[in-house]
């Protein structure tokens, strides 16, 4: 009796150490992301079921941080020393995060991950830190394309564009008051002046310069961004309210039939498709003055220098990067997986992929310099709509940017 | 002096939760953002920061922007809550009238102003909106447009569509408090006027709005606080845009700091615009509140 009962005190002291010792073990992984559905959220605490089923001692606490303000958010989160583990981030933001010296390079866990082999073309190349080192998991991209309505194409007898000016034709054909179109005014173009239209912007005037200092205020760069501002103020091939139109307003009056071609990427196939079935296409941007240029769109997890789990956060980066996992993440946000194994297995229709790969010869991601971020949420919507309404020239928007990135 | 002392220690026994919750809360942020407007601090530029005096406080002094956008904060000011007390008097009295379903009708004017702020943006928004938006549709159709109008995305009209969507938005707060202001007047007030002789304007010029004096200064006082510093409805409608069309003080304030992440120069364009609010105040309460004991 009395060996019994120490026997059973023994094994239950042990099951309490064993139990402070994987308590202790224990270690939390916080990870930020974003979805723009928030039901989509429920794919990620599938995501997250599933890892911590294979490692029982993390625990992933993923938070969808709404996308408005989720890099003010993460900059704010790293000056107050309160970063996350891991986020997910863009290599436009890149050389500020390592200016302010907070992220956590993963060059050496990297050589030895086995999915290495598995992720696609250049990725990683792409990502690679102008010091060398890594710092970003691939994690999804997309490419900006040109979505076009088939049923009008068709009807007005019209080519998907391929040239700038195959596009201002095709923009004026498809301009229509609401007498000549069953009762609704169609716009050819839906244009996006506000935040965000850079990479509409682009495809005109970035293919036919760069960001080179005076590049930007060259005669040929200034004519480029003239003939853009002209679609609204001479052509008026796109909604007056252009100027203020942002991702909600050109996404919903293209579904309803409102605007014939608006340039975005696979993230709104899935939506497209729901609302218009095949009466919408894609083709990349058209070439314009010999140039062409779309942009790439990238999302990587990075890892911060404050987290105290890397060991954790680098499992919980690498499982992200898995083919299987990858593919149900990128379910959640609607954009391409980056790994070979996934591609073969996307679910959006062919025709979106395809205009997706087929953009990446020409695809680029904005500069990677500090001054990018503020020219993507400040300095371009403010002169560009600035430009559209009149106020300042085509020259002096070009100046204006040319100045934010090459003053001093 | 051993005896007095516990009491008249007491009050500030008893009052220093709040003046400590008040130190911590507002005065400890308000000196920093002061610290933090004398020096160039760029968020992620952190090996940068450094000292550099009033430079902010020049550079504000020269920036073209901070101009415009002290005018339209005027504008914003100045035609939002004189429409706002005036569309509320008029609720109110109206309202303090006796009809079947006033209380409902006191209740339903409540709505505008218990919607979050959000909500309205996005719904003026697309009431403005001139492809499907409601307003250009039903001028259409009473022949008052020949085209839609782009009311947000168009500069000279934007900063107006919103001041209309604020009005709507804040002017049950008048006529909340003008209505219990009306309803704290002698009736016997009336019925001597009445006596008297008084026509119904006379009553309203020589009782009503004498009587109101006080709830109109304090309710005021309180509006334009909150409308200089209000900017979600701006921020959702056209967030400051086209161009700088709709940038209010507060808004440049905060897309400078949140945007541009430049926390130095958007802490003095908050600091400056903390100080000229302050003067306004002061002169308001000079001018208009010494009238009211």
């Amino acid at each position: 009796m009395p060996i019994k009962l120490r026997s059973l005190l023994g094994a239950a002291l042990g099951a309490a150490v064993l139990a402070c010792g994987t308590a202790s073990a224990q270690q939390n992984v916080n990870f930020w992301y974003h979805v723009d559905n928030a039901e989509n959220t429920k794919l990620m605490d599938e995501l997250v079921k599933t890892f911590e089923a294979k490692n029982p001692n993390i625990k992933i606490k993923a938070e969808n941080v709404p996308w408005n303000n989720y890099f003010d958010k993460l900059f704010i989160s790293i000056a107050g020393g309160k970063a996350p583990d891991v986020a997910v981030t863009r290599l436009a933001l890149q050389p500020q995060l390592l200016e302010m010296d907070a992220i956590e390079p993963i060059t050496k866990q990297l050589a030895a991950w086995p999915g290495k082999a598995d992720l696609a073309n250049n990725l990683l190349e792409i990502n690679k830190a102008t010091n060398g080192e890594y710092y970003y998991m691939p994690l999804q991209y997309v490419a900006i394309y040109l979505y076009y309505r088939t049923d009008l194409f068709a009807k007005y007898n019209l080519k998907p564009p391929a040239t700038c000016e195959d596009f201002l034709e095709a923009a004026k054909k498809l301009t229509l008051p609401a007498s000549a179109n069953g009762g609704t005014e169609l716009y050819g173009f839906g244009m996006r002046g506000g935040k965000g239209g850079h990479d509409n912007w682009g495809p005109f005037v970035l293919s036919q310069t760069s960001f080179a200092p005076d590049a930007l205020t060259s005669p040929k760069a200034v004519a480029a961004n003239s003939w853009y501002i002209d679609l609204l103020r001479k052509h008026k091939v796109a909604p007056p309210s252009a100027s203020n139109d942002g991702f909600n307003e050109i996404i919903s009056a293209f579904k309803s039939g409102r605007t014939a071609m608006i340039f975005h990427h696979i993230g709104s196939a899935k939506g497209m498709t729901e609302a218009l079935g095949d009466k919408v296409s894609a083709v990349p941007v058209p070439s314009c003055g010999g140039g062409r240029w779309t942009y790439f769109g990238d999302e990587s997890t990075t890892m911060f220098k404050t987290s105290k789990v890397k060991e954790a956060s680098w499992k919980w980066m690498s499982f992200l990067g898995e083919s299987e996992n990858n593919l149900k993440f990128n379910e959640a946000t609607g954009q391409l997986t980056v790994t070979k194994s996934g591609a073969l297995k996307v679910p959006h229709p062919a025709r979106f992929v395809k205009a997706t790969m087929d953009s990446l010869a020409f695809a680029k991601p904005m500069p990677l310099v500090p001054q990018t971020a503020d020219f993507v949420s400040t300095v371009w919507p403010t002169n560009m709509q600035r430009a559209l309404n009149g106020e300042i020239s085509s020259a002096q928007m070009m100046d204006a940017i040319d100045k934010h990135f090459n003053a001093k | 002096m051993s005896q007095k002392s516990p009491t008249s220690m007491l009050p500030y026994v008893l009052l220093s939760p709040a003046v400590l919750a008040t130190v911590i809360v507002v005065f400890y942020p308000m000196v920093q953002a002061v610290i933090t407007s004398l020096y160039s601090n760029i968020l992620w530029r952190p090996r940068a920061v450094r000292f550099i005096g009033l430079d902010n406080y020049i550079a504000i002094w020269n920036d073209p922007v901070f101009w415009a956008s002290l005018g339209r904060t005027a504008i914003w000011i100045g035609l939002t809550v004189p429409l706002q007390l005036l569309l509320g008097l008029v609720t109110a009295l109206l309202l303090n009238q006796t009809f079947r379903w006033r209380g409902l009708a006191r209740s339903l004017i409540l709505i505008p102003w218990a919607l979050p702020s959000v909500v309205i943006g996005l719904m003026w928004s697309w009431i403005y909106n001139p492809q499907v938006g409601l307003l250009n549709d039903l001028m259409l159709r009473l022949g008052l447009l020949q085209s839609a109008v782009p009311w947000l995305a168009n500069p000279d009209t934007s900063l107006y569509a919103i001041i209309a969507a604020l009005v709507w938005q804040g002017f049950p707060f008048f006529a909340i408090m003008i209505l219990a202001g009306l309803q704290n007047i002698p009736h016997s007030l009336y019925e001597a006027a009445d006596i008297d002789g008084a026509s119904d304007w006379q009553q309203f010029w020589h009782i009503t709005l004498p009587s109101l004096k006080a709830v109109l200064v304090t309710a005021v006082m309180l509006r334009i606080i909150w409308v200089a510093n209000s900017i979600d409805v701006i921020y959702v409608m056209t967030g400051g845009g086209p161009g700088y069309a709709t940038h209010t003080l507060p808004l440049y304030a905060l897309k400078r700091t949140y945007a541009s992440m430049d926390f130095g120069y958007g802490s003095a364009l908050a600091v400056s615009f903390s100080l000229l609010l302050l003067g306004a105040i002061y002169l308001y309460l000079r001018r208009v509140g010494k009238t009211i004991e």
